[in-house]
């Protein structure tokens, strides 16, 4: 972590310590998750072996005002930098209401709330091991540094978002690939696009803001939501980050009835970087469609993706087995296929009572 | 008083105490039958407080069960979590303000609902998670099923029907009806 980072980390426990004296204490949750991939290759880029703890700090002592930080450690830094301890999420906020409607203010480093696929606590997908292509990129390359807004009524959702950082956002899927993983990005964590240049949602060079607004819809059974953001960068090089201009669209929907889920996003855009005053262009999209079903101590998932860096489009299959015997453990097998590449997946996840 | 005259007095009491019935047909103004409203009828003579049991709004594979629950005024309402993900339940409403905060299981306990109106229910981990709560200050409330709800065990007497949908919570109708003793009636209402 950076060293104003880790002063604000310091600030921010302190105050969640002295509210634990308080009335109203903080909550602590979370999970401890072990895993196992076979060889990666390819779009499957998970470690043979790692393991990592995530942490949850809840405080809410009314309705109106409430914290959050999400934190994580792991043994698979690989070749990130800053990457094994750190923060994911954290944020304060406050909410203003009427009978029917809410409006939700967010203001510090948070996880765009776009995906019908990561719904849980810790961002944490409850239906696969591994993310969506789409997915795995927005936890791995965005997160706002800023001030997010909701407004809730009556099914239908409105919101905005305005940033600093993010400004590499792009760089992963034109140089790296696309990938199918479940491992977000910390914040001050530097993860390599190639061997000369990192990408890192703190990176904040060029003193633009980005935005991002979104608007949906939530029936009894199917949402829907559209999105849109542009992270404004100049697209120049600065030491050993390289920034990109993005925008993207997305598009996404969820049908939940009974013990059955349905789920698909699109996303495409637009990245740039700029090379001796050229814009080099990338045209980057990526689709998925997931099918779940829950049983009394499991779930099954079925997952496709399609993406396309801006050259070449491939596709993945994914078929993901979850055992449940407690509330608080978890295993399950997951296989992923793309082309004539496979990957399988183990995972044992331990629960932690929430305190 | 004589005792034949009694007698023929006491004959007609089960009679004036026999409660009435009321079935609510509703349709869409072109005519299609709707589920999922509350009908409720409210008695010109007002009953006192519910002494109902605990009513349950669940939170079960991400949703809240039932969408719409209906309770009478000072029902406690319990908020049971019976999904392996941890939920934060909240109600902005005039209502009743209240919020849960992240947990699973039973939390230590109910929500009592002791003033009239709608509560809108969120998560705050899970956005997209929506239901209401209807309190109504009467005992007699029914959900459409095919089209129809029967309120039974009504005393004789005057009332005013109204009708409560998520989709247009705004319109709430009032129609009068009076009930006899042992009546059954059926009644058509027509909603947008």
């Amino acid at each position: 972590m950076t060293g104003k980072l880790q002063k604000s980390v310091l600030v921010f426990s302190l105050c969640l310590a002295a509210a634990a004296s308080a009335d109203k204490k903080p909550i602590f949750s979370g999970f401890a998750l072990l895993g196992g991939a076979s060889q990666p290759q390819g779009a499957f880029i998970a470690e043979p072996v790692a393991a990592q703890l995530q942490m949850g700090i809840d405080w809410y002592p009314s309705p109106a005002l409430g914290a959050h930080v999400h934190l994580v450690g792991r043994t698979d830094g690989g070749d990130s930098k800053h990457g094994v301890l750190g923060i994911a999420e954290a944020f304060v906020e406050g909410n203003l209401f009427s009978d029917t409607s809410r409006l939700r203010v967010r203001g510090g480093i948070l996880f765009l709330p776009t995906s019908f696929e990561n719904i849980d606590a810790l961002w944490e997908n409850p239906f696969t091991i591994s993310s969506s292509a789409l997915n795995t990129w927005l936890g791995e390359e965005l997160r706002p540094v800023g001030v997010d807004t909701t407004y809730f009524n009556n099914g239908f959702m409105l919101g905005a978002t305005i940033f600093r950082g993010n400004d590499t956002l792009g760089a992963l899927p034109p140089v790296r690939g696309w990938a199918l993983s479940n491992r977000w990005t910390l914040a001050g964590e530097k993860v390599p696009v190639n061997s000369r240049v990192f990408t890192s949602v703190s990176a904040e060079t060029d003193s633009r803001l980005g935005w991002s607004a979104r608007g949906g819809w939530t029936g009894r059974h199917l949402s829907l939501q559209y999105s849109y953001l542009d992270n404004r960068s100049d697209g120049l090089r600065y030491d050993d980050l390289y920034n990109w201009n993005t925008k993207f669209h997305i598009v996404g929907g969820g049908y939940h009835a009974g013990a059955w889920t349905f789920a698909a996003e699109s996303l495409w855009g637009p990245t740039f970087l700029v090379v001796r005053g050229r814009q080099i262009v990338s045209d980057i999209s990526a689709t998925y469609f997931l099918m779940s079903r829950q049983f009394a101590h499991g779930r099954i998932s079925f997952r496709g993706d399609v993406y396309n860096d801006g050259e070449l489009q491939d596709e993945a299959l994914t078929l993901t087995y979850m055992w449940t015997p407690t509330r608080e453990l978890r295993a399950a097998a997951e296989v992923s296929t793309t082309g004539g590449t496979s990957q399988v997946r183990i995972q044992l996840r331990y629960r932690l009572k929430a305190r | 008083m004589r005792l034949p005259a009694m007698l023929l007095v006491l004959s007609f009491i089960p009679i004036l105490a026999s409660p009435a019935e009321l079935t609510i047909e509703l349709r869409h103004d072109g005519g299609d039958l709707v589920s999922g409203a509350l009908v409720y009828a409210v008695p010109d003579e007002r009953t006192s407080a519910a002494e109902a049991p605990t009513a349950t709004m669940d939170q079960l594979n991400r949703q809240f069960v039932p969408h719409v629950l209906a309770v009478q005024t000072g029902t406690a309402v319990q908020f049971p979590n019976s999904d392996n993900v941890r939920h934060q339940v909240y109600s902005f409403s005039r209502a009743k303000r209240f919020q849960i905060p992240l947990y699973e299981g039973m939390p230590p306990e109910p929500v009592v609902l002791d003033k009239p109106g709608v509560l809108t229910l969120g998560c705050n981990i899970h956005d997209r998670m929506s239901a209401y709560i209807v309190v109504v200050d009467t005992p007699y409330f029914a959900m459409t099923e095919d089209g129809k709800a029967t309120l039974t065990g009504l005393p004789a007497g005057s009332y005013s029907l109204h009708l409560w949908q998520p989709r247009a919570p705004a319109a709430s109708q009032a129609q009068r009806v009076t009930l006899e003793p042992s009546e059954k009636l059926l009644v058509t209402l027509q909603t947008d």
